[in-house]
């Protein structure tokens, strides 16, 4: 069988650490081409995992390759996505699939146009514990939702190769379009849909460190997602039922507390699949990445296509349009306070 | 007639440092109350997420490569030199605060810089005697590579100051606590929640302590006022406060968290005993590295057999140490913390002569220069400054 012909289009982070070690394991793929604008840093990558060709444009891969991994800054996932896919290119474009719902539905339509595969690299939807959390509740083992809560956020320390993450311009957003797309899809895929959100973050003008969200959903439960880059959270759900709650870590192999209402019994553990649990989050990437070659030569829609990515877009979406400034007192100094320095000034 | 001093709105100016607690601070300030146009100097963008909530422009560089400072020089009227090493070897250190602190001065000769504000610190005067201390006290080496390196750095600035006429002004700030703050409210409070906290001499010593905004206002007057150039000043709250009441501070914070009073006569000896027994080498440099890096420290302190060896090291203090700790920590009230146990888990530090010598110290730091030549006028005394550290560490869970 000839392999499928891959591109990774975006040479970032992400790309070095995991999608070129990820790819590389799959018998049924040959990465052929590698795309990112400063070259050097491509071929310094192509001559790590032997690609043979590189490219500083992405539609040099037209014709040279069957599909695609679109890993490039924000703002050009929708546009380099469209292309590709109205190219017939396959594409696995990594999350957020776009910065407007507008172009996810571009999106989608040009794959429902061409019969090419778009999957969204919305990668938490293939941790063993999403997919219990799922079944938990959808088999009603916790009884009707009634609130939830998720505190993420870790003191930054990815190792990004530029600043493009940083720029509004490029990144379209920050903590909220970063780790948001994965925290709220997981929300809506768990719990269903939002009927209101409020919606606070830190941002002056750049891209926000902080975030909070006030969520309402269809289900009736309620709750805050809060999302950070400087500080230290939780860093875990609490999914709080009628019969009981379940505590799941945000991690990509969490310990799960399953804590059952008027007893006092927890039960706790890891997900496995046949005894055996996810090592490193790239065995996580690899199940994303065999289901999306899967899903093109099985002429299937993959586990996340287009339209549930979009779920998350347009919450991330309407989040920005809502936008409330979070209070800090740190922040802002009272005025008469530092009448000295305001005085010294013209 | 000369104006003596200028407007920082619309002005370009650029901060090395400004990913750190006094440099990002400072950013925020620069954009939110001068609407400057703020250039940053990042060595490493995993350290920008606070000052990218903000629009100002990061240039990629390193102060150590005269190149990249000249790019981020380049256009600016004035520039906040705040960057500094702290890790690495002593070489790696003294690269940054020398060197970089050299590209830096030389870089703004060449762009014609109207002002350069380097940060400098309280430590370049070494031990600080009991007693007032204002700027005109003799700078001395301590053997402590921070210090000495900025000494270091700071002679080179009053170089470019008296040989090339570069208008320079030096901040020489105290122990500057707020949010963010790495070393003052950071890993008090992570010592205060993972060991019991040593206060020498019952934490009469004393606490020459800034509020975060009271000092990164001084930077900025430095930047505006033309009597800045050419001179140091010492920056500190209005008063000094005990080491009690600073660390004390932090501790209701916390709820409760026991701090242990030992003498400085006590500490020193059980250093000197420690020491004869020869209890150094592996013990004794891991101890080191701990000290120095919280992270991995609270990760370490985590397992079992870190615990164990904490036992079995505790026993190595002297008999009448041990028990004088004993007595003290078993007199505190159980009521106040509900974690009994944990807290009598908590080890118990050696502390190094120098370190003994620095609670122990009752030195004034006296701010008069900085009032009457900068128009500086501390805001926050020690209770209003805490009231927004808590609010902040509250929020960052830390509490």
């Amino acid at each position: 069988m000839n392999k499928l012909k891959l591109a990774i289009v975006g040479c970032g982070a992400i790309t070095q650490g995991i999608h070129l070690p990820v790819t590389a394991l799959s018998n049924q793929v040959e990465v052929t081409v590698l795309v990112d604008k400063f070259l050097p840093r491509a071929h310094e990558l192509a001559d790590k995992y032997g690609v043979p060709v590189v490219a500083d444009e992405y539609r040099e891969i037209i014709g040279k390759a069957d599909a695609a991994i679109v890993s490039l800054p924000n703002y050009l996932h929708a546009p380099v996505t469209i292309d590709l896919l109205q190219h017939e290119v396959h594409v696995l474009v990594e999350k957020p699939m776009a910065l407007k719902t507008s172009n996810c539905d571009e999106m989608i339509e040009a794959a429902s146009n061409t019969g090419a595969v778009l999957a969204v690299g919305l990668v938490r939807r293939f941790y063993g514990s999403s997919q219990f959390v799922k079944q938990i509740v959808e088999n009603g083992l916790l009884g009707n939702i009634l609130g939830f809560d998720l505190r993420e956020g870790i003191i930054f320390r990815w190792a990004v190769a530029s600043d493009s993450m940083f720029r509004k311009e490029a990144a379209g957003g920050g903590v909220l379009v970063d780790i948001g797309p994965h925290a709220l899809d997981l929300l809506l895929w768990w719990l269903g849909g939002y009927t209101s959100v409020e919606y606070y973050d830190d941002a002056m003008g750049g891209v926000e460190a902080d975030c909070e969200l006030h969520l309402r959903l269809q289900c009736g439960a309620s709750g805050v997602v809060e999302l950070s880059r400087t500080r230290n959270l939780r860093n875990s759900w609490i999914i709080r039922g009628e019969r009981g709650t379940l505590e799941v870590g945000t991690g990509f192999n969490p310990l799960i507390r399953l804590k059952t209402k008027n007893r006092d019994v927890v039960l706790a553990g890891r997900v496995a699949r046949d005894g055996v649990a996810d090592k490193t989050i790239q065995d996580v990437f690899r199940r994303q990445f065999d289901d999306f070659v899967d899903a093109i030569l099985s002429h299937r829609e993959p586990f996340v296509p287009g339209q549930e990515g979009r779920r998350a877009v347009e919450l991330v979406e309407t989040c920005y349009a809502l936008r409330q400034p979070s209070k800090q007192p740190w922040m802002f100094l009272e005025g008469p306070r530092h009448g000295a320095l305001e005085s010294a000034l013209p | 007639m000369r104006s003596t001093q200028f407007d920082l709105s619309g002005k370009r100016v650029l901060v090395t440092g400004g990913t750190g607690f006094i440099g990002g601070r400072l950013v925020e300030r620069l954009v939110l109350e001068h609407k400057a146009d703020v250039r940053v100097l990042v060595r490493n963008f995993a350290r920008a997420p606070r000052i990218a909530r903000f629009p100002i422009e990061m240039v990629q560089g390193d102060v150590t490569r005269p190149g990249d400072v000249e790019r981020a020089v380049s256009g600016c009227e004035v520039v906040f030199h705040c960057a500094y090493g702290n890790q690495g070897n002593r070489e790696m250190q003294r690269l940054v605060n020398v060197e970089g602190t050299r590209n830096v001065l030389a870089a703004a000769l060449h762009a014609r810089v109207k002002r350069v504000v380097y940060l400098s610190t309280l430590m370049v005067y070494g031990t600080t005697p009991d007693g007032d201390l204002d700027e005109v006290a003799p700078r001395r080496y301590s053997g402590n590579i921070y210090a000495d390196s900025k000494l270091d750095a700071e002679r080179i600035a009053f170089d470019y100051i008296e040989k090339h006429g570069l208008s320079v002004a030096i901040l020489q700030p105290t122990a500057v606590y707020g949010p963010f703050a790495p070393v003052w409210a950071v890993d008090v409070l992570q010592r205060l929640k993972t060991e019991h906290v040593i206060l020498v001499n019952g934490g009469d010593g004393l606490c020459n302590a800034v509020y975060i905004d009271d000092a990164v206002s001084a930077i900025l007057l430095a930047a505006v006022k033309e009597s800045a150039v050419g001179e140091a000043f010492l920056i500190s709250g209005e008063q000094p406060v005990t080491w009690r009441d600073f660390y004390g501070g932090y501790a209701r914070m916390l709820g409760t968290a026991e701090m242990v009073s030992v003498s400085a006569a006590e500490l020193l000896k059980a250093h000197y005993a420690q020491k004869r027994r020869k209890t150094k080498g592996i013990l004794r440099e891991t101890l080191s590295i701990l000290r120095e890096d919280p992270l991995i420290r609270e990760r370490l302190l985590r397992t079992p057999e870190v615990v164990l060896l904490t036992k079995a090291g505790r026993s190595l203090l002297p008999k009448p140490i041990r028990q004088s700790l004993k007595r003290r920590i078993g007199s505190n009230s159980r009521t106040s913390r509900p974690q009994v146990a944990s807290e009598r888990e908590k080890p118990l530090r050696p502390m190094s002569p120098p370190t003994v010598q620095f609670y122990a110290a009752k030195t004034r730091v006296r701010i008069g220069k900085a009032k009457r030549m900068l128009g500086y006028q501390p805001a926050f005394d020690l209770e209003s400054g805490m009231r927004l550290t808590e609010q902040w560490a509250r929020w960052a869970n830390l509490l």
